[in-house]
């Protein structure tokens, strides 16, 4: 177990290098520079040559790269060329808020899909199954973007009951923040894991050892729980880790659409204004969060359910 | 069709066929749009932001949102397939490796941000974001397909066909090809579907076409501000965006489990 | 719904107007029914379009509407705009200026700082040579304050202080009232620390997101009404949804189809400053095809200048004169509104050899309208014979791509003094000549009448170059949008002036009901 985690952290590593060379060579060759997004009619062109060298603009990628490559291993995330501030400040306050999105959507669905996918796989091909089936679909099949306008418009614009947006929100003070935003993403993701624990009850059902279980007369609550749960786990953390890409990728849009100033909006920002050393930290913390999920996710499964093709 | 049983199976058929025919052959329909102000009810479904007929714009919107989203899938499969095939089926595993371990390092980054930041780099390019979202799925697509094709090239079959000394075009294409084929069928779903999704997103937030284009999603995004005065500038292109996934969504689920059930397995 | 007549309505009312363009524009009673007494306290959140980690702190370097809000309300200057885009004094109480206008001699107001010094002239001296510094280029007002002759320029007393220039400049002072020229305490190095003379004081701020500032009672001026002040930033949609929602009590800029839906429903008011920025198509006069004055005649003939206010502004606004600076201070009267002429275009541009032909208009998602106008715009070239192909840049590169690229492009103008609009963009050196419009005797008539001490004669001087600008220049100015505020039902004493000028923003003269 531990070489294999070692194993894994190393190609980690790996991966991340490259990543990090991949992320810089796309920024650098976007067309136009930070000097010249930080001021656009305001600077006149001398003023913005000027700046360009202030920023070290003017020296070849290769240096500027290996340069950041030096702090980054010192721990220094770099500053921001448009700010002028440390990188690890962006990260810091814009990690906060896409953290607790995404921490409370995972707290809500994990339960509920559990539930659910045990409720259906208990029932297989019953009516409770095919109804819970039937409407997980639909809602996973609408555009996020289409759930989040109408929700909005609903419950903020015409009833009232909600904020519509975090402008000048605070969470501490208004948790019910947190409700129209996390609706949206639940929508997309309660499907596909339900689904899966759903298959994995099923299979778990079937097999042997639960018929066994279930001749010697072990009550249903214990065979559930201790037998069929952990192996109905399975593909459901594997999903878990898969819902984690589909989440950093919904919660922009929802970032977008309700003016909370997360992560994805600082990545999206720092790209439209060629803030390299900005996307470049963002997206290396973006890359070790991924890898540390998939990694937990594929440790988790290996725990549950101790064979090797848990791992594939 | 069997999976048309019921109700239901036609219901998801109509939803899907209606978003498609409109993006097909709306193009081609003589609607004369008449230009009026902006948000007004002039017109069977009045006019968007710019003053243009809503129904006009419903009927060319259709082919960036759904092509766009097809081509996609189609060079995602061009490309994930070809390279899944010959990762399976190589003697050198140090190809197969070469191969597959690039894909994997894009696979921590969430799609819709790699989208979105190749959109931001070549603005309104629908050909970019086309290849974009297709490069985001061929890691997923070459995985998919070198897993079903390293079960059949293992295969006796196989093993009979080499000895016979067909050539590898045969091998490949001819056999290990149609076997494979079943579980892209299966995936095809998903994959469209995200593929919708994912061009739709990043129209939607205006990083992709241009802020005047047509495209449904666009529509949705840009007239948000007008849905008090023409709510039809924007449901009128969210229904047929929606409708198509769902639709879509609601057949491809119904052909999998058709044909798992088929095949034995619990569904 | 809404109907043409409505529209001819809002435009016949504009034209009456539009001869006292000034009492249009100026902040006469901008709140109709307001409450009678003004109260004190209470939290006023006021939401602009946000600039990321752009947003900065320090006034020297702002560049975004939000940061000139939030800047106005910690520090001063010595000179702000009125209404006419006249200077009036802030910090300078009165000017004199020598014969010549190279020498200038200000007296400065009796102001503290938040921390309780006092307003003196080396605090002047401080902050001018900061704003030049050479070191620093992202000082934007460094360009403008170029003629600037610091060493020669002194402190006379600690109330007095004395500006030379290398030039005579007429004026200098609304030069004083441009961006980033505010006053700092002298030895000011920390911008995340400020310390300024206006009406609130710095309580936290957060690029992106808000400023909390609070009201500061050793005001010079009257002190504001309202207790703490947040300025946040947000998109265009969610402004509007904020100020509906009631998370915000003002929202800044918002678009004429806003304007409509809260005008239909009750809970928002709209504040409208008419006619108070431009928007234009402009044509680079040095090269194929608009190097030729009977093409881009044809052009601002061809435009049908009431339908792109009607579709693009939705009627927000007033049609333009291909001039910059309707109402303010040296436009000239009595100008004639160049009308609408299909066959003249047409036969224009069939002498030309356009006939049939495409040129290609470069325009980007820069600035709302941008994209819609060009879009309307090739519509309406069409009908003269000429086909206007639209392509699309990169909006945030647009202005600097614009200088270069492009026969004919966008272009949109908030508010300042004509003279300063001619400095950045009508002279051969100017750094935003979009139009590339560089004639040498332009530039010298130009300079003599910026030396001329009787405003009179300046005004009739200015007006020549003007004309010629308007008939011969490659500014196609279609629209004169309005400037829109929505503000809750609760917020009152907010004025409908000009951005950039002295009353807009002015969050110490607002007061909740």
């Amino acid at each position: 177990m531990r070489s294999y985690a070692v194993q894994r952290a190393g190609l980690a590593v790996v991966q991340l290098a490259v990543l990090s060379v991949l992320v810089f060579v796309l920024t650098s060759l976007l067309p136009g520079d930070a000097a010249e997004m930080r001021f656009t009619e305001t600077l006149t062109p001398s003023q913005v040559a000027a700046l360009r060298a202030e920023l070290g603009l003017d020296q070849p990628p290769a240096e500027r790269f290996v340069h950041w490559l030096g702090n980054v291993l010192t721990g220094d995330l770099g500053t921001s060329l448009i700010s002028g501030g440390p990188v690890a400040d962006i990260v810091r306050d814009s990690i906060g808020a896409t953290l607790v999105l995404t921490l409370t959507t995972l707290a809500v669905v994990v339960p509920l899909a559990v539930a659910l996918g045990i409720a259906m796989g208990t029932r297989e091909n019953g009516r409770l199954d095919r109804a819970i089936t039937s409407v997980t679909l639909a809602l996973s099949a609408i555009p996020d973007f289409v759930i989040a306008v109408v929700l909005v418009a609903v419950f903020a614009l015409k009833l009232g009951w909600l904020p519509a947006t975090w402008v000048g929100g605070d969470l501490l003070a208004s948790p019910a923040l947190l409700i129209l935003p996390v609706g949206v993403l639940l929508g997309r993701t309660v499907c596909l894991l339900s689904r899966q624990v759903r298959a994995g009850t099923i299979a778990a059902l079937n097999a042997e050892y639960v018929t066994q279980a279930r001749r010697l007369g072990v009550p249903r609550r214990q065979l559930l729980l201790r037998h069929v749960l952990p192996n109905a786990a399975v593909p459901g953390v594997q999903e878990l880790a898969r819902t984690g890409d589909t989440l950093l990728g919904g919660v922009l849009v929802v970032e977008a659409i309700f003016a909370i100033p997360g992560f994805a909006t600082a990545l999206v920002d720092g790209v439209e204004t060629r803030d390299v050393p900005t996307v470049q930290g963002l997206t290396l913390v973006l890359a070790v969060a991924a890898l540390l999920i998939n990694l937990g996710a594929d440790l988790v499964c290996n725990r549950l359910v101790p064979r090797t093709e848990a791992l594939r | 069709m069997s999976v048309l049983r019921g109700a239901a199976g036609w219901v998801a058929v109509a939803l899907c066929v209606v978003p498609l025919a409109v993006a097909v052959l709306g193009p081609f329909l003589p609607y004369d749009a008449r230009a009026g102000l902006p948000y007004s009810s002039e017109g069977l479904l009045g006019t968007d932001g710019l003053g243009r007929d809503v129904l006009g714009l419903l009927l060319v919107g259709g082919r960036t949102a759904l092509g766009m989203a097809f081509g996609a899938v189609v060079m995602a499969y061009l490309v994930g397939g070809l390279v899944g095939l010959t990762a399976a089926s190589t003697r050198h595993r140090w190809l197969d490796e070469a191969m597959m371990r690039p894909l994997d390092v894009l696979l921590p980054l969430p799609s819709l941000l790699v989208i979105s930041v190749v959109a931001v780099g070549w603005q309104a390019s629908a050909p970019a974001i086309t290849v974009a979202v297709a490069m985001v799925n061929v890691p997923t697509v070459a995985r998919l397909v070198r897993a079903a094709a390293l079960d059949a090239a293992s295969g006796p079959v196989v093993e009979a066909l080499r000895m016979q000394r067909e050539s590898w075009f045969t091998i490949q294409l001819g056999y290990v090809g149609r076997s494979v084929l079943g579980p892209v069928a299966a995936d095809l779903g998903t994959r469209i579907t995200l593929a919708v999704f994912l061009v739709a997103s990043v129209n939607f937030l205006g990083l992709g076409l241009s802020p005047t284009a047509p495209d449904w999603a666009v529509s949705v995004s840009r007239n948000r501000e007008g849905l008090l005065l023409q709510p039809w500038s924007v449901l009128a292109p969210a229904l047929l965006l929606v409708s198509f996934t769902l639709g879509f969504n609601l057949l491809a689920d119904r052909l999998v489990h058709r044909s798992r059930r088929l095949a034995g397995s619990p569904a | 719904m809404w109907r043409v007549s409505e529209a001819l309505g809002r435009r016949g009312f504009l034209g009456m107007a539009g001869g006292a363009g000034l009492a249009a524009i100026a902040g006469c009673g901008a709140d109709g029914g307001a409450a009678a007494q003004p109260k004190q306290g209470g939290r006023l959140r006021a939401v602009y379009a946000g600039g990321g980690a752009k947003e900065v702190l320090d006034p020297h370097v702002q560049s975004l509407f939000v940061d000139i809000a939030r800047h106005k309300a910690i520090y001063e200057k010595l000179v702000e705009l009125g209404p006419d885009l006249r200077p009036v004094g802030r910090l300078a109480s009165t000017w004199e200026h020598d014969a010549t206008a190279t020498t200038w001699r200000f007296t400065l107001r009796d102001a503290t700082f938040h921390d309780g010094a006092k307003l003196v002239a080396d605090d002047v001296l401080y902050s001018l040579s900061r704003i030049v510094d050479p070191a620093v280029p992202e000082r934007v007002a460094q360009s403008s304050l170029a003629t600037l002759d610091l060493k020669r320029s002194k402190a006379i007393g600690a109330s007095k202080v004395e500006l030379v220039l290398t030039q005579p400049n007429a004026e200098f002072p609304a030069l004083l009232a441009g961006i980033g020229t505010h006053i700092v305490r002298d030895g000011f190095k920390d911008p995340a620390k400020p310390v300024g003379t206006g009406a609130f004081r710095h309580v936290s701020f957060e690029a992106g997101r808000s400023l909390v500032a609070s009201r500061y009672d050793g005001y010079w001026d009257e002190p504001a009404r309202i207790e703490e002040l947040h300025i946040l930033s947000a998109d265009s949609e969610a402004r509007a949804t904020a100020v509906q929602g009631g998370q915000a009590e003002y929202a800044n800029d918002m678009t004429a189809t806003f304007a409509r839906t809260a005008e239909a429903g009750k809970t928002v008011r709209i504040v409208a400053s008419k006619a108070s920025t431009m928007q234009a198509f402009v044509m680079k006069v040095d090269r194929p095809p608009f190097d030729n004055p009977d093409v881009r005649l044809a052009f601002k003939l061809v435009a049908d200048r009431q339908r792109l206010v009607d579709v693009v502004l939705a009627g927000r606004g007033e049609v333009g004169n291909d001039l910059f600076g309707k109402g303010y201070q040296y436009y000239p009267a009595d100008l004639p509104q160049l009308e609408r002429d299909v066959d003249r275009a047409k036969s224009l541009l069939a002498k030309a050899g356009l006939a049939g032909k495409e040129i290609e208009i470069f325009t980007a998602d820069a600035s709302a309208g941008f994209v819609e106008a060009a879009t309307l715009f090739a519509e309406q070239v069409a009908e003269a014979g000429v086909r206007l192909k639209v392509t699309t840049g990169s909006p945030q590169t647009y202005a600097k791509d614009l200088l270069t690229k492009g026969a004919i492009g966008n272009h949109r103008s908030g508010a300042m003094p004509i003279p300063q609009y001619v400095t950045d963009r009508l002279l051969s050196h100017s750094p935003f000549n979009v139009t590339h419009w560089r004639r040498p005797v332009f530039d010298a008539a130009f300079a003599a009448a910026r030396a001329v001490t009787s405003e009179a004669e300046r005004s009739a001087k200015y007006g020549v170059l003007q004309k010629t600008v308007r008939d011969e220049g490659g500014i196609l100015a279609w629209g004169l949008p309005d400037y829109l505020i929505a503000v809750s039902a609760k917020v009152q004493g907010v004025q409908a002036v000009p951005p950039n000028t002295l009353d807009q923003g002015r969050f110490d003269k607002v007061w909740l009901a």
